[in-house]
Formats: structure tokens, sequence, C-alpha cells
């Protein structure tokens, strides 16, 4: 048999990977208590006044085949069912209603309480690229408007 | 082909174990825990259950979503779903002053017998043992990928293992569980008998366990398993009163029209729209034994009741059948409570074999050790009995 040093490692070697146990006690408390970046200004277009918040900090990533990053809006006024659909886009320029509502990508979904968004993103970020929201109501009326990623 | 000697057989045995026996071992405990999660929480939270004393028929989701909406006027269900006949159904909604609820609402008599802003045992324990809840980055988690390739060192530890236990059939026909020859043998037996009458548990949780990793790789590389529910492209024109219209089909039609294309079809998870060009998305259980509780779905236009999209095991591809096949395998849902507690139990065998293992291997090297050291000892004391006889 080989010989066996009687010392600290070679006692613990095998239990280290429990160590991986306490990263799930520290995932778990970190769930608990989430954190969020904070909340863009709010913006007025048409009826609505409107908060972007984004999930996380991350680039963007691969959703259903198009590069996306999500979003969180808050309608601090303005009733969501009065949409009859909103996108939202990260570019150079917003892209045309046709466009967005032939796909679907980035629309907005959720609750009066909420909406949420993978919002159609660049592979990376630049610092001329702005967060585009499209709106179109039930009346036939488009609103637009834009926060710069630079500033946030 | 040279032949590989016991000893190495022996080694490539604890390789595969003992660096990752204690992560392995909370895998296999939360596994087991996590298979009667519906049972512990029927038996430990009274709300959580589906009293129905009174032999009243089942309500609809669409039902229990009107329950909710009408107790709470200015909430939103986003999603109802139900685990099991004797436990509640789930309504999760938002409301003004509840960012994410759970309302466990009674599918019999109606009741809504709690709100639950929290975590619940049944995800808390699937997310623990899935993927010990390690984040998810977007479409990735690393302690998905960690739990899922153990998939890979249980299949090398049963392999290397019944080479190294030649004769382990004997285990079934002369089972030998000797508990009073000391705790070598008595630790020996039980990891060998475990071993072998877990072979097929092992086998199946190995191989359901590296399609999840082949799935997480999948993900990863945005991959489509199950299509996305396509979105609604004709929704009535704009007014210029900006009149908003209702939808004609309700959610009790989208789940009649569901039933007429399956008649067996049972809804267990329901979504309905998100926004206007959205649809409902139902999915339930069918009669296919082998397939999960989402492996039917009918995704239903709400502005004039078209089925846009149907999930049924007989249209499946391989992936989406081995998707759809591998939980009940895994968790031993096949045939309710009692493949349940199968499971179960041998899940407690295999939570068992990783601390006998180590143990094993803890008394292998103590006994090394103190050899060493007395082997040390009696070196010196026989070099002191020497020089003495020298001088």
């Amino acid at each position: 048999m080989a010989r066996v040093n009687d010392n600290w490692w070679n006692r613990n070697k095998f239990n280290i990977s429990g160590l991986v146990l306490l990263l799930s006690c520290y995932f778990f408390y970190q769930s608990l208590t989430p954190e969020f970046p904070d909340m863009w200004e709010a913006k007025q277009v048409g009826e609505f006044e409107i908060s972007p918040m984004p999930y996380n900090l991350d680039p963007p990533y691969l959703h259903d085949g198009v590069y996306t990053k999500d979003f969180f809006l808050m309608f601090n006024k303005g009733q969501v069912k009065d949409i009859r659909q909103a996108y939202l886009n990260i570019g150079d320029e917003p892209l045309p209603l046709d466009e967005l509502q032939a796909e679907g990508h980035g629309i907005l979904h959720g609750s009066q309480h909420g909406q949420e968004v993978h919002a159609i993103a660049p592979k990376s970020f630049k610092p001329e690229h702005k967060l585009w929201l499209t709106i179109q109501s039930w009346k036939g009326d488009e609103f637009l408007t834009s926060w710069d990623l630079q500033d946030h | 082909m040279a032949k590989i000697s016991n000893r190495l057989w022996f080694q490539l045995h604890g390789w595969m174990s003992l660096p990752i026996w204690v992560l392995f071992c909370a895998v296999c405990l939360t596994g087991t825990i996590a298979v009667v999660s519906h049972e512990l929480t029927w038996l430990t939270n009274s709300a959580a259950r589906a009293d129905n004393p009174n032999n009243l028929p089942i309500k609809t989701m669409a039902e229990i979503t009107a329950i909710v909406e009408n107790t709470y006027p200015s909430a939103k269900v986003s999603t109802v779903m139900n685990y099991e006949p004797y436990l509640v159904n789930v309504a999760i909604f938002t409301d003004s002053d509840k960012p994410y609820a759970l309302a466990y609402v009674n599918q019999y008599t109606g009741d809504i017998q709690q709100i639950n802003q929290g975590v619940t045992f049944i995800g808390f324990m699937r997310t623990l043992h899935a993927w010990l809840l390690f984040p998810w980055k977007n479409n990735y988690s690393i302690g998905y990928y960690m739990v899922s390739a153990m998939a890979i060192t249980m299949l090398g530890a049963l392999i290397t293992g019944l080479m190294v236990y030649k004769n382990f059939w004997r285990a079934f026909t002369q089972p030998k569980l000797r508990l009073n020859q000391g705790k070598k043998t008595a630790l020996a037996d039980l990891h060998r008998l475990a071993g072998v009458w877990s072979i097929w548990f092992i086998l199946l949780m190995a191989v359901t366990g590296i399609w999840y990793l082949v799935q997480a790789i999948l993900w990863h590389n945005d991959v489509e398993i199950d299509p996305h529910a396509p979105i609604v492209s004709d929704i009535p024109n704009v007014s210029i009163y900006g009149e908003v219209p209702q939808r004609p089909v309700s959610l009790a039609d989208a789940l009649h029209i569901a039933n007429v294309k399956y008649p067996d079809f049972k809804s267990t998870y329901i979504l309905p729209p998100e926004h206007y060009r959205d649809t409902y998305k139902l999915y339930g259980e069918g009669d296919f034994i082998f397939f999960d509780q989402y492996s039917y779905g009918v995704v239903v236009n709400p502005w004039n009741g078209e089925i846009m999209q149907v999930r049924d095991p007989n249209e499946m591809n391989i992936l989406q059948t081995l998707s759809h096949i591998a939980n009940p395998l895994h968790y031993g849902t096949i045939g309710g409570i009692w493949t349940k507690i199968i499971w179960f139990v041998f899940g407690v065998f295999l939570t068992g074999m990783s601390i006998t293992g180590f143990l094993m291997w803890g008394n292998r090297t103590i006994q090394a050790v103190k050899k060493h050291k007395n082997d040390e000892t009696s070196d010196n004391a026989s070099s002191y009995t020497l020089n003495k006889q020298e001088s």
C-alpha cells in the first residue's frame, strides 16, 4: 500500500467539494434579497410616463435566435390596456413598426403593475446606442421615445 | 488489449467518487427529498391541501383565474398550475402591492387558502437539487452544469464498482450484510449490497442526468427543443375612438378547444395572454404514462379560436421526447405515489452509498497511517536497541 502522509491536505482533500454548498447558501440569501440596477429616468410619451430598468448589467444574450437584453418597464402614468402593441430595441435608431410586428421580438408583455421585455439588441453595445421604445395605441397613435445608453 | 488490474479499477472507482463525495451526497439527498416534496408539502402545510369533503366537481383553471381576479380586482393572473390532485391549484399573479404572489386555490371548493409571496418548499427543493441554487445567467447556470455533469462520474463509479466487485450478481442470490463483524465489514457489505441492488436506479439517474447535461448545453447555445409559441399576426385594427377590443375567445373557451382537440387533456400549466398579440398557452397531461405533465399543449388564438400550435407526444422529435420523459423517470412520478416511494428508498440508498464509500476510504487511510506510524515506531525502537547493543 502506498505510503500516506498524515497531514491536513490528505485528511481533508475529499471534503473540499462541500465548500460549493456554502455558495448555495450565499445564492439562496441573494435570491431572497435581490438587487437590481437603478431605474432609469421616467419619460413622458403621449399619455404614458414610463421608467425602464435593466434586470442586470450583463451584455446581450441569444434568445430565440435574437440578441436580447431584458428590461422591466414601470408605467407611472397611462393604462397598459390602451396599448395595442409596444416594442423595445437597442441600436442607433428605432426599428420600424412594420419590421417589429412582423417577427414579434422585443414586444412588451406583462400587466399594469409592470411590463417585461426581451429588448432586441446588438451583440455588443456602443456609446452612441440608445434604448428605443415604440408604442402604438388603440387610437392608432404611434409614440417613440429613447434613453441614451451611455448615461446609464 | 492490456488487462486492467483490480487494483487500478479500485483506484478508478475512488477517483470517480471521492473528490466530489460531499457535493454528490448533497445532490442525492436533496433529490431524494425532492421526489417526495409534494407529499411533504401536503403533510406540513394544511393550506396546500385540496380537501374535498363534499365531493364537489373540480373547477377549471379558467374558474380558478376568475376567483383570484375577482377577489383581488387589480390583480393579473399570469400562470395557473397544478402538481397533484390532492394539492391546491397555484395561481401566480401580480397586484399593486404584490409584485409576485402565489394564490393557493382549492380546485374543488374555490377557496383561496393561502397567499404566498415567498419561496415554496417544492420550488426550493427542486432548485437546490437541480442547480444548487446557483443563479441562471440568462440561459445557463453553472450549478445546473455541475449537477448534471455528476451523471458522468456516477456512471463511471457504477462501471468501475462492478469491475471491482466482479461477482456482483451474488448480491442478488446470496445477499450478505454482516453487521457484527466490525465496522469495516459492515460498511463494505452495506456499500456493495446497496450498490448492486441499485444498479438499475444508478443507471437511470446517470442516463437522465446525462440528458440534463445535453439539455443544458442546448439551452446555453439557444437551441430550441420545444418551439416557442407563435405570435398572433392579425389583431383588431386601430379605431379613431381608441376602443379597446375584448378578446372574443375566453380562457374557458380555449380550454374547451383544447379538450375537443385532446379528449384526455388535463390542464396542468396555463398561461393567459400577456399582450394583445399573445395567445392562450395551455399545457397538460394525457394518457402517455412515461411523458411529463406538460407533454400535451394547445396554443389558442384569443381572437378567433384557431389552434396555432400543438404539443403532442405522437408528433415529438427525439429531443422533445427525451425532454418530456426525463423528469418522470428521474423523479419517479410515472406511477404516482408508489413509484415515488420506490425512488425515495433508492435515493436513500444512493445517498448512503456516498457516505459509506467515504467512510471505507477513511478507514483504509486511517489504517494505513496507523500502520505507517507503527512501522516508524518499531523501526526507531529497533535502531535504538541496535545502537544500545553496539555501544
